[in-house]
């Protein structure tokens, strides 16, 4: 029975954990721009995400080290560090990114400007991260996240076209007077926010973090194969919300405030405070893991002692990697950047970074050394091949599409 | 980093040679104000009938004001290349100005906590929202 409530409270934490303000931001602009033409890319990124963050589960499970602690060593120096600089500059510009969500939610809230809101938000955000326990955090984070449901449960009281939403998911085409370079450039946007690179780290960090054993890898697969489809299904319910509110009268959605309009049109004062709640929830779960995520990712490269699951004192060099990157992250908003533009840049580029981080896994998990007989199947790495080269594609058309399109505008 | 900085040089506002970009332009300035004057018709409409917190609806009518004035301001920043430009200037900062000073009229409203007048304040902006999508697209 315990085993189940574990099991089952893994996959509600996935689920709620899976949305941030990278898929809220580009699934309510794709939506609102392009229907629900787009749909087919959130179904490729959540196939990928699970197939790698099942890998990384399966690898840090199994060797009880993280996957970026055994990349400097399988790899050797320069291709790690390559691999660290790449993954470590998108998890930075994300962790802004959510430490402006965060503010923006609460802004909404309180009508205070969202500038006042970062240094608080900050040190929250550090303040959680040294004094609670691993899995508190993630849970109540990614339970709280779950609050987003009442978006999909808005586009099920609203009772809309369901086979013309279908049919626009299925039939994907370019709608009139957008251009095709356009359409690519938020498919890759997409992409990046389904799968970016943060996600894999605090993963596989976070099961060593767990002390996961080869009995939890049951609970790997269920949490990535179960909680992160449903994560995607969220996704796509923003998606679709903008599709039927924004799209028919050419909103462009530039502002949190604007996503939540779907939602509290069709379920008044309680679906807009479940909504704000989901979206503080979502982005500071986010902000909490990719500000771990980069402590795990520097830390796992030089060889520092790295965790929660160790006293701060022990770890020292990680906590003030954390600290240095949480303070960063909020002064870079603090410069007055739209956060909403750092989200847009974050997810695109870690579009372009994404085979980068997904190589070395890979590669890991194929290794019999530190896999023993958990090492991928032929169907896994098939598709993990397969998977490879739509990103190297991804990441080779990311850059000029961005000048060609000017980010999409 | 290279990226960035080209990204960063085409946003600036510079002059325009040709009236067919300026047109292209005003299509796109247009697109924006349209874009924030629907956006505060929702906001409207969620205050008329009660289904929103007045903080979360001054966020959403302060935002839409900044978007469309801010649309305005880069646009009337370039210079206009000729005579036809002009007279399409004169036509959309019409309409902007309009827009603008119905969504300025619905923020102090807001800020004061008098949204019951919301409705009434912003009666001339479905006319306005229809003229500057048919702006858009006949310029984009």
């Amino acid at each position: 029975m315990k085993r189940l409530f574990a099991i089952a409270l893994g996959i509600l934490t996935a689920i709620g954990g899976f949305v941030d303000i990278g898929d809220i931001v580009a699934n309510a602009e794709t939506g609102a721009r392009f229907g629900m033409s787009l749909a087919w890319v959130v179904v490729v990124g959540v196939i990928g995400i699970c197939l790698f963050a099942e890998m990384a589960g399966r690898v840090a499970t199994v060797s009880g080290r993280a996957v970026f602690d055994l990349v400097r060593e399988r790899l050797g120096a320069r291709v790690a560090l390559v691999n660290l600089a790449a993954s470590f500059f998108i998890t930075f510009l994300t962790l802004a990114a959510e430490i402006g969500g965060v503010a923006l939610a609460i802004e909404l809230a309180t009508s205070v400007n969202y500038l006042l809101w970062v240094p608080i938000v900050a040190f929250l955000v550090w303040l959680v991260v040294w004094r609670v326990k691993f899995d508190v955090m993630e849970n109540v984070f990614g339970l709280a996240g779950l609050a987003l449901v009442v978006a999909a449960v808005a586009l099920w009281r609203l009772g809309p076209d369901w086979g013309g939403l279908l049919h626009g998911a299925t039939h994907p085409a370019v709608p009139q007077g957008e251009g095709h370079p356009t359409w690519w450039f938020f498919a890759i946007a997409l992409l990046g926010a389904a799968m970016t690179p943060y996600e894999v780290f605090f993963f596989s960090s976070g099961a060593v973090e767990e002390g996961w054993s080869r009995a939890d890898l049951i609970t790997n697969r269920l949490n990535v194969y179960i909680g992160f489809p449903l994560g995607g299904l969220l996704s796509l319910t923003l998606m679709a919300g903008a599709t039927l509110f924004l799209e028919p009268r050419g909103i462009q959605p530039g502002h949190l405030s604007q996503v939540a309009l779907p939602t509290l049109l069709v379920l008044g004062k309680l679906g807009l405070a479940m909504l704000l709640i989901g979206f503080f929830a979502a982005t500071f779960g986010a902000a909490l893991e990719t500000g771990l995520s980069c402590g795990y990712a520097v830390a796992q490269y030089f060889g520092f002692q790295w965790g929660k699951f160790v006293r701060p004192a022990d770890a020292p060099r990680f906590h003030l990697i954390l600290l240095v990157s949480i303070a960063a992250g909020a002064g870079l908003v603090l410069t007055t950047i739209d956060p909403i533009t750092i989200t847009e840049y974050s997810i695109v580029l870690s579009a372009a970074a994404l085979p980068l981080t997904y190589f070395p896994i890979l590669v890991v998990a194929n290794d019999p050394d530190y896999m023993g007989d958990k090492v991928n199947s032929w169907f896994t790495n098939a598709l993990g091949s397969l998977y490879l080269v739509l990103l190297l594609v991804v990441a080779a058309a990311t850059i000029p599409l961005m000048i060609l399109t000017k980010a999409g505008s | 980093m290279v990226a960035g900085a080209l990204l960063l040089l085409g946003a600036c506002t510079g002059p325009v040679r040709s009236v067919d970009v300026y047109e292209s332009k005003a299509g796109q300035t247009a697109e924006v104000a349209a874009s924030a004057v629907q956006t505060a018709l929702l906001a409207v409409d969620a205050a008329k009938g009660d289904k929103a917190y007045g903080r979360y609806l001054t966020q959403v009518l302060v935002e839409a004001e900044e978007d469309a004035s801010s649309a305005q301001g880069t646009f009337d920043g370039i210079q206009p290349p000729d005579r036809r430009a002009d007279a399409l200037r004169g036509r959309l900062d019409g309409l902007l100005g309009e827009a603008t000073d119905t969504l300025a009229e619905l923020r102090i409203a807001a800020r004061r906590g008098r949204f019951a007048e919301l409705p009434e304040l912003a009666r001339p902006l479905p006319k306005v929202a229809e003229e500057l999508g048919a702006f858009a697209e006949a310029h984009g």
